[in-house]
């Protein structure tokens, strides 16, 4: 049976919301509560699961081998011939700036 | 009895690498002056779907840094992503560095001036390094009524962002510290390390103790500090401030703290809050960086003696004063001139530093070019002063000498003999100007006769007009004496 | 013209293009006819849904006809003149809407992104219109690839199964494999990060094939887990598959983590057979093991006896054509590749969907906001739906400081384990030295809509044969290998070592040539009848 200490607390998921800058109605705070600690009962098997001492960390399946891994960049310059194309996708822009609503400042004092 | 206290400082830099291009994607990295949001790419600005690739330039310039830092660069270090929201942050993750970073460890022996102790005698300062990594720069936001405007030209540029441990005690540390850190950055060539235009950032994280105390209080942060005399100015009103509130009976909170230049005061920022969650994770977009041993002796085939190590050469091995071994090894360029022109001098090394320091670096100055630059060459140079020691050409003539070579790109020897500035020692032609002065001045020849001996000098000094100041001056001041005692 | 235009081949159309018998622009007017018969509208965001929508395959989200026709043009003109025209001339293909396809919509199935028009060209894309290739559209799926049936999708309807319109196409490559079984263009790009590519093909009976990780770039995939994700294509039959793979695999660089290894000819040596080949069976492949939505306890299953019949059939004709079957080889790991997959895709997954924030592109909040922090809030909060949110939040969870330890570190090295299960299974000096591993591609046939979906655990367990695959980063390919009981299509799986697509691309043609007379093979989706 489920332990309610296992279960991720309405404090931490307000947080996570908050992390994820999310505004959530509230139907969709109880399906997404509800939810993750479905899927935390599926990630709890990682935690039973034996593993070596110096069992190194796998980020990437694949092995490059030594021939395999791409060289890095040259330091050689290529301008972007559509920058305006980028830009034009912007919800609000102004003199070729970007234009966003300010940030809060929480001055003390 | 009052409480003695010692400030702890542990400056956070950040080093804009001079790459021409960025440090994941071929825009170029020199915007200065360029228009908002020209040098950007699909890359840069985080479009959906793009992917970073690692500039190798960035790499080497960062390892020769962590190599001139004495740090160890590691052969396997990974790139991280640093997540928050930001909106010149246009990806929501900073590509950094975080636990498995390019280089370990590392110090710099920092000489403190006398001018800077508070004993006037100088000392050695050893700051360690805590962290050296490589990351990506954020853009520039700036505010205008109740909106923000967002410039993504510097996404990307690339940083090594340095910190050290709290090993520096005062302001004037702190400043040196910069000063020398600039100095290896343009001596390196990685780096143009200006503050004013943002290559070279730094925040200090400033506490205070009770002097002899090894323990670590609660610091404060400040930020936004553009100039290395700002970063003094800064530290030492912190430090005032601290102390202040300790006597006061108040502890000490951790905050950030904004420098505003103008009105030269810190202002609070937030208070701290226990550190933002980034969660860092591998960037799985680039695979594990590789510094192979062959790839290191490769880069580090360029790493040029540093400039404190030639520094305390020149003291050993030329004798050289610390005033004259300081402003000599002021920048790589200047050093190599000194040492080739004193290698094809072969005589004393402070008779080059003279000449360095009087006369041809005020030259490099009113040009403004670098010694590199300089149609005067280490040879011409020692030559000119060779022809000054054999006596060939007096000191005045030679002062004159180096903006004619400087213009004409002429060896000193070739000028000398073009424009006819060879001392005169030729008796018959001293002797006639000399009996053409005498003769012309009778009044003073009679005061000279009466004892006013001193007048020998002006009779030289009317020869040497007369001549162009080429006549050999001893000659003819014996020649003069043989006419004045007739 | 009399053949069906629509129903050949890639390798057909591009012959009969290139020979000049048809024209580029004939196979497209056909696949624009075709599409119109079956498809019904493009999935539209915020569209309510209506009876009607219930009769079409509703693979496409944006049709690109004008470029397509522009590309067909082109072909034909080029071909008119002598020129090279590449592996592809005039054949028509579909890309998943995951992909940045310059000047057109680039939606990733969200709202968040629906206003977006890319600025550039993902790789892949590039190279099949290189090839001579002719877009024929954008195609739906679970938003963000967050899914295995396609529903999540911003934009509805949803497509739908052809060979059972009430059924799902499977996910997150849903619109793809509809439109290829559906005859709407003979191939298609899609995305695997979980089995995305390979489920789908199952349920829609194609061939979708994952290739190894960094065999074909992924610069314009819209990320989700970027360790995991691996575009590959979706065709009718195996050569069709290995045609389109020569187009698109190979080194990149705007792609940092593609292999600089050549790219071998996959047809070459296609038909050669698998006489002395080692094909494994793996027990661990034959049930699967999830969490009882009730009781939270673990519920070991075997499969459904006309999956594995489908996988023991394949294996008995293989060892009728010389291979050898090593059968109980132990990929004891595989129970573990959900888990993992929990944790290593939402991490990678939270992290790429920050950089949809309002500022940039996309979607920003029509609401009036007080400051950005409003802005962000509001915009992410309107702007993705439930399962971006779950996946975000659940990464941010598993990847904050004081739980990374305990889930993110572990979840990496599980992934080390999951790994050795096949280098120990492909190890040419090892106990099993296979050529493949052979297993079943899905649970389960294509299942009714609605059936699961919402219920994000039970969602994710139809990947537990397919993620294996994507930690370890091997290439796989699904091919259909007959049908069920209620006439639903049903895949059969093979799994290679690194970069040895061309093996398991041999290997799953073998399986089509040995079954090419057999009466399933002739059967069509119903929906295609008197088209």
């Amino acid at each position: 049976m489920k332990n309610k200490d296992d279960l991720i607390s309405q404090d931490v998921f307000d947080h996570l919301v908050d992390l994820a800058a999310f505004k959530l109605a509230d139907d969709e705070k109880d399906y997404l509560h509800e939810q993750m600690n479905h899927q935390l009962d599926a990630i709890r098997e990682l935690e039973a699961i034996p593993l070596p001492e110096e069992l190194p960390v796998t980020t990437h399946g694949v092995e490059y081998g030594k021939d395999g891994k791409p060289a890095l960049r040259k330091d050689e310059w290529t301008a972007c011939e559509n920058t305006k194309e980028i830009l034009n996708q912007a919800p609000d822009l102004e003199d070729n700036y970007i234009v966003v609503p300010d940030i809060p400042t929480t001055e003390l004092e | 009895m009052s409480v003695e206290y010692e400030a702890v400082i542990g400056l956070e830099t950040h080093i804009q690498l001079n790459t021409i291009t960025k440090i994941f994607c071929s825009c170029k990295t020199d915007s200065w002056e360029d228009a908002p949001n020209t040098n950007i790419c699909p890359v840069c600005t985080g479009l959906p779907g793009v992917l970073p690739v690692l500039n190798e330039k960035v790499v080497e310039k960062a390892v020769l840094l962590a190599a001139a830092m004495h740090a160890d660069v590691q052969p396997l270090s990974f790139f991280d992503r640093k997540n928050y929201f930001y909106p010149d942050l246009p990806k929501g993750y900073q590509i950094s560095q975080y636990d498995q970073s390019l280089a370990k460890g590392g110090y710099l022996d920092l000489p403190v001036p006398a001018s800077a102790d508070a004993d006037g005698k100088g000392y050695i300062r050893k700051v360690r390094i805590h962290k050296l990594h490589i990351e990506e720069d954020a853009g520039k936001t700036k505010k205008e009524k109740n909106r923000r405007f967002v410039d993504f030209n510097r996404c990307g540029v690339p940083l090594v962002e340095m910190v050290t441990e709290p090993d520096l005690r005062s302001a004037d540390e702190a400043g040196q510290y910069l000063i020398r850190l600039r100095q290896l950055l343009r001596w390196l060539g990685i780096s143009e390390g200006d503050m004013e235009k943002g290559n070279l950032r730094c925040d200090a994280n400033v506490s205070i103790r009770e002097k002899g105390s090894s323990v670590l209080n609660t610091k404060t942060e400040i930020k936004n500090v553009n100039s290395i005399d700002a970063v003094k100015d800064a530290i030492r009103k912190e430090i005032e401030r601290q102390i202040k509130e300790v006597e006061k009976g108040n502890t000490i909170k951790p905050w950030t703290l904004d420098w505003d230049d103008n009105a030269g005061v810190l202002r609070m920022m937030r208070s701290k809050e226990t550190e933002a969650d980034y969660r860092y994770f591998h960037e799985p977009d680039l695979l594990p960086l590789e510094v192979s041993e062959d790839w290191k002796k490769e880069i580090l085939k360029d790493l040029p003696e540093l400039p404190l190590e030639r520094r305390a050469r020149l003291m050993k091995e030329m004798q050289i004063p610390e005033y004259d071994a300081d402003i000599l090894t002021g920048d790589r360029d200047l050093a190599d001139y000194f040492e080739e022109a004193v290698k094809l001098y072969k005589g004393d090394a402070k008779k080059i530093s003279n000449w360095l320091m009087n006369d041809v670096l005020r030259m490099r100055n009113d040009l403004g070019i670098s010694m590199a630059e300089m149609k005067l060459t280490p040879a011409y140079l020692a030559s000119l002063v060779h022809l000054t020691d054999e006596g060939k050409i007096n000191i005045t003539t030679a002062k004159n000498l180096l903006s004619k070579i400087q213009e004409s790109g002429k060896d000193p020897l070739t000028l000398v003999v073009e424009l006819g500035l060879a001392v005169v020692s030729d008796d018959a032609a001293i002797r006639t100007v000399c009996e053409k002065i005498v003769a012309q001045n009778p009044n003073e020849v009679q005061s000279f006769k009466d004892g006013k001996e001193s007048l020998i000098g002006w009779f030289v000094g009317q020869v040497m007009r007369e001549m162009r100041g080429k006549a050999d001056p001893k000659l003819t001041q014996k020649i003069l004496k043989e006419l004045l005692v007739k | 013209m009399m053949t069906d235009l629509t129903a050949l081949s890639a390798l057909e159309l591009a012959e009969l293009v290139r020979t000049r018998q048809v024209s580029a622009e004939e196979v497209l007017d056909a696949n624009l006819a075709g599409i119109e018969k079956v498809d019904g509208r493009p999935g539209t965001l915020g569209a309510d849904l209506s009876p009607e929508d219930a009769n079409g395959v509703h693979a496409f989200i944006t049709h690109t006809n004008d470029t397509a026709r522009r590309q067909a043009r082109d072909v034909d003109a080029k071909i008119a003149k002598g020129e090279d025209v590449g592996l592809l001339p005039g054949v028509p293909f579909t890309v998943k809407d995951i992909f940045c396809v310059r000047g057109t919509p680039s939606t990733a199935a969200s709202r968040i992104l629906a206003n977006f028009v890319a600025p550039y060209t993902a790789t892949p894309v590039a190279r099949m219109n290189a090839a001579g290739g002719v877009m024929l559209g954008k195609v739906n799926l679970d938003e963000f690839t967050f899914g295995s049936s396609s529903e999540s999708s911003a934009f509805q309807p949803s497509p739908r199964n052809p060979w059972d319109l009430s059924r799902v196409p499977g996910g997150s490559s849903g619109g793809n494999v509809a439109a290829v079984a559906a005859e709407e263009g003979a191939l298609s790009l899609g995305t695997d990060t979980a089995g995305s590519i390979r489920q789908p093909a199952a349920f829609c009976g194609v061939v979708g094939m994952k290739p190894t990780y960094g065999r074909v770039s992924r610069y314009g995939l819209i990320a989700f887990g970027s360790s995991l994700d691996c575009p590959g294509p979706i065709a009718r039959n195996v050569k069709d598959a290995a045609l389109m793979l020569q187009v698109i695999a190979g080194a990149d660089k705007a792609d940092a983590t593609t292999a600089v290894k050549p790219v071998p000819d996959y047809l070459q040596d296609i038909e050669k057979g698998v006489r002395g080949m080692r094909i494994g069976l793996s027990p661990d492949y034959f049930r699967i093991t999830f969490p009882d939505p009730e009781s939270g306890e673990y519920v070991e299953q075997p499969l459904p006896q006309e999956i594995s019949d489908a996988v023991y059939k394949a294996a008995e004709l293989y060892k009728a054509m010389g291979a050898e079957i090593i059968e109980d080889v132990p990929m004891p790991n595989t129970r573990f590749g959900i888990p993992v997959y929990f944790v290593i895709s939402r991490v990678e997954a939270a992290s790429n969907l920050h950089r949809f924030d309002g500022v940039k592109y996309g979607y920003r909040t029509k609401e009036a906001v007080r400051d950005l922090t409003e802005m962000y809030r509001r915009s992410r909060g309107e702007g993705f739906g439930l399962q971006p949110k779950l996946r975000i939040l659940m990464g941010m969870y598993v990847s904050a400081a004081q739980y990374s330890e305990q889930y993110y570190q572990r979840a990496l090295k599980v992934r080390t384990l999951i790994r050795r299960d096949f280098e120990q299974a492909f190890d040419p000096n090892g106990k099993y030295k296979l050529d493949a591993l052979l297993t079943p591609t899905t649970p389960t046939p294509a299942f009714e809509m609605a059936a699961v979906y919402g219920d994000s655990v039970m969602m994710q367990y139809a990947d537990q044969l397919t993620v294996p695959a994507n930690h370890a980063g091997v290439p796989g390919i699904s091919i259909p290998a007959g049908f069920s009981e209620g006439g639903l299509p049903i895949g059969i799986q093979l799994l290679g070592a690194d970069f040895n697509e061309a093996t398991l691309l041999r290997i799953a043609r073998s399986y089509e040539m040995a079954t090419e007379q057999e009466d399933w093979r002739k059967k069509k989706p119903a929906i295609l009848e008197g088209k």
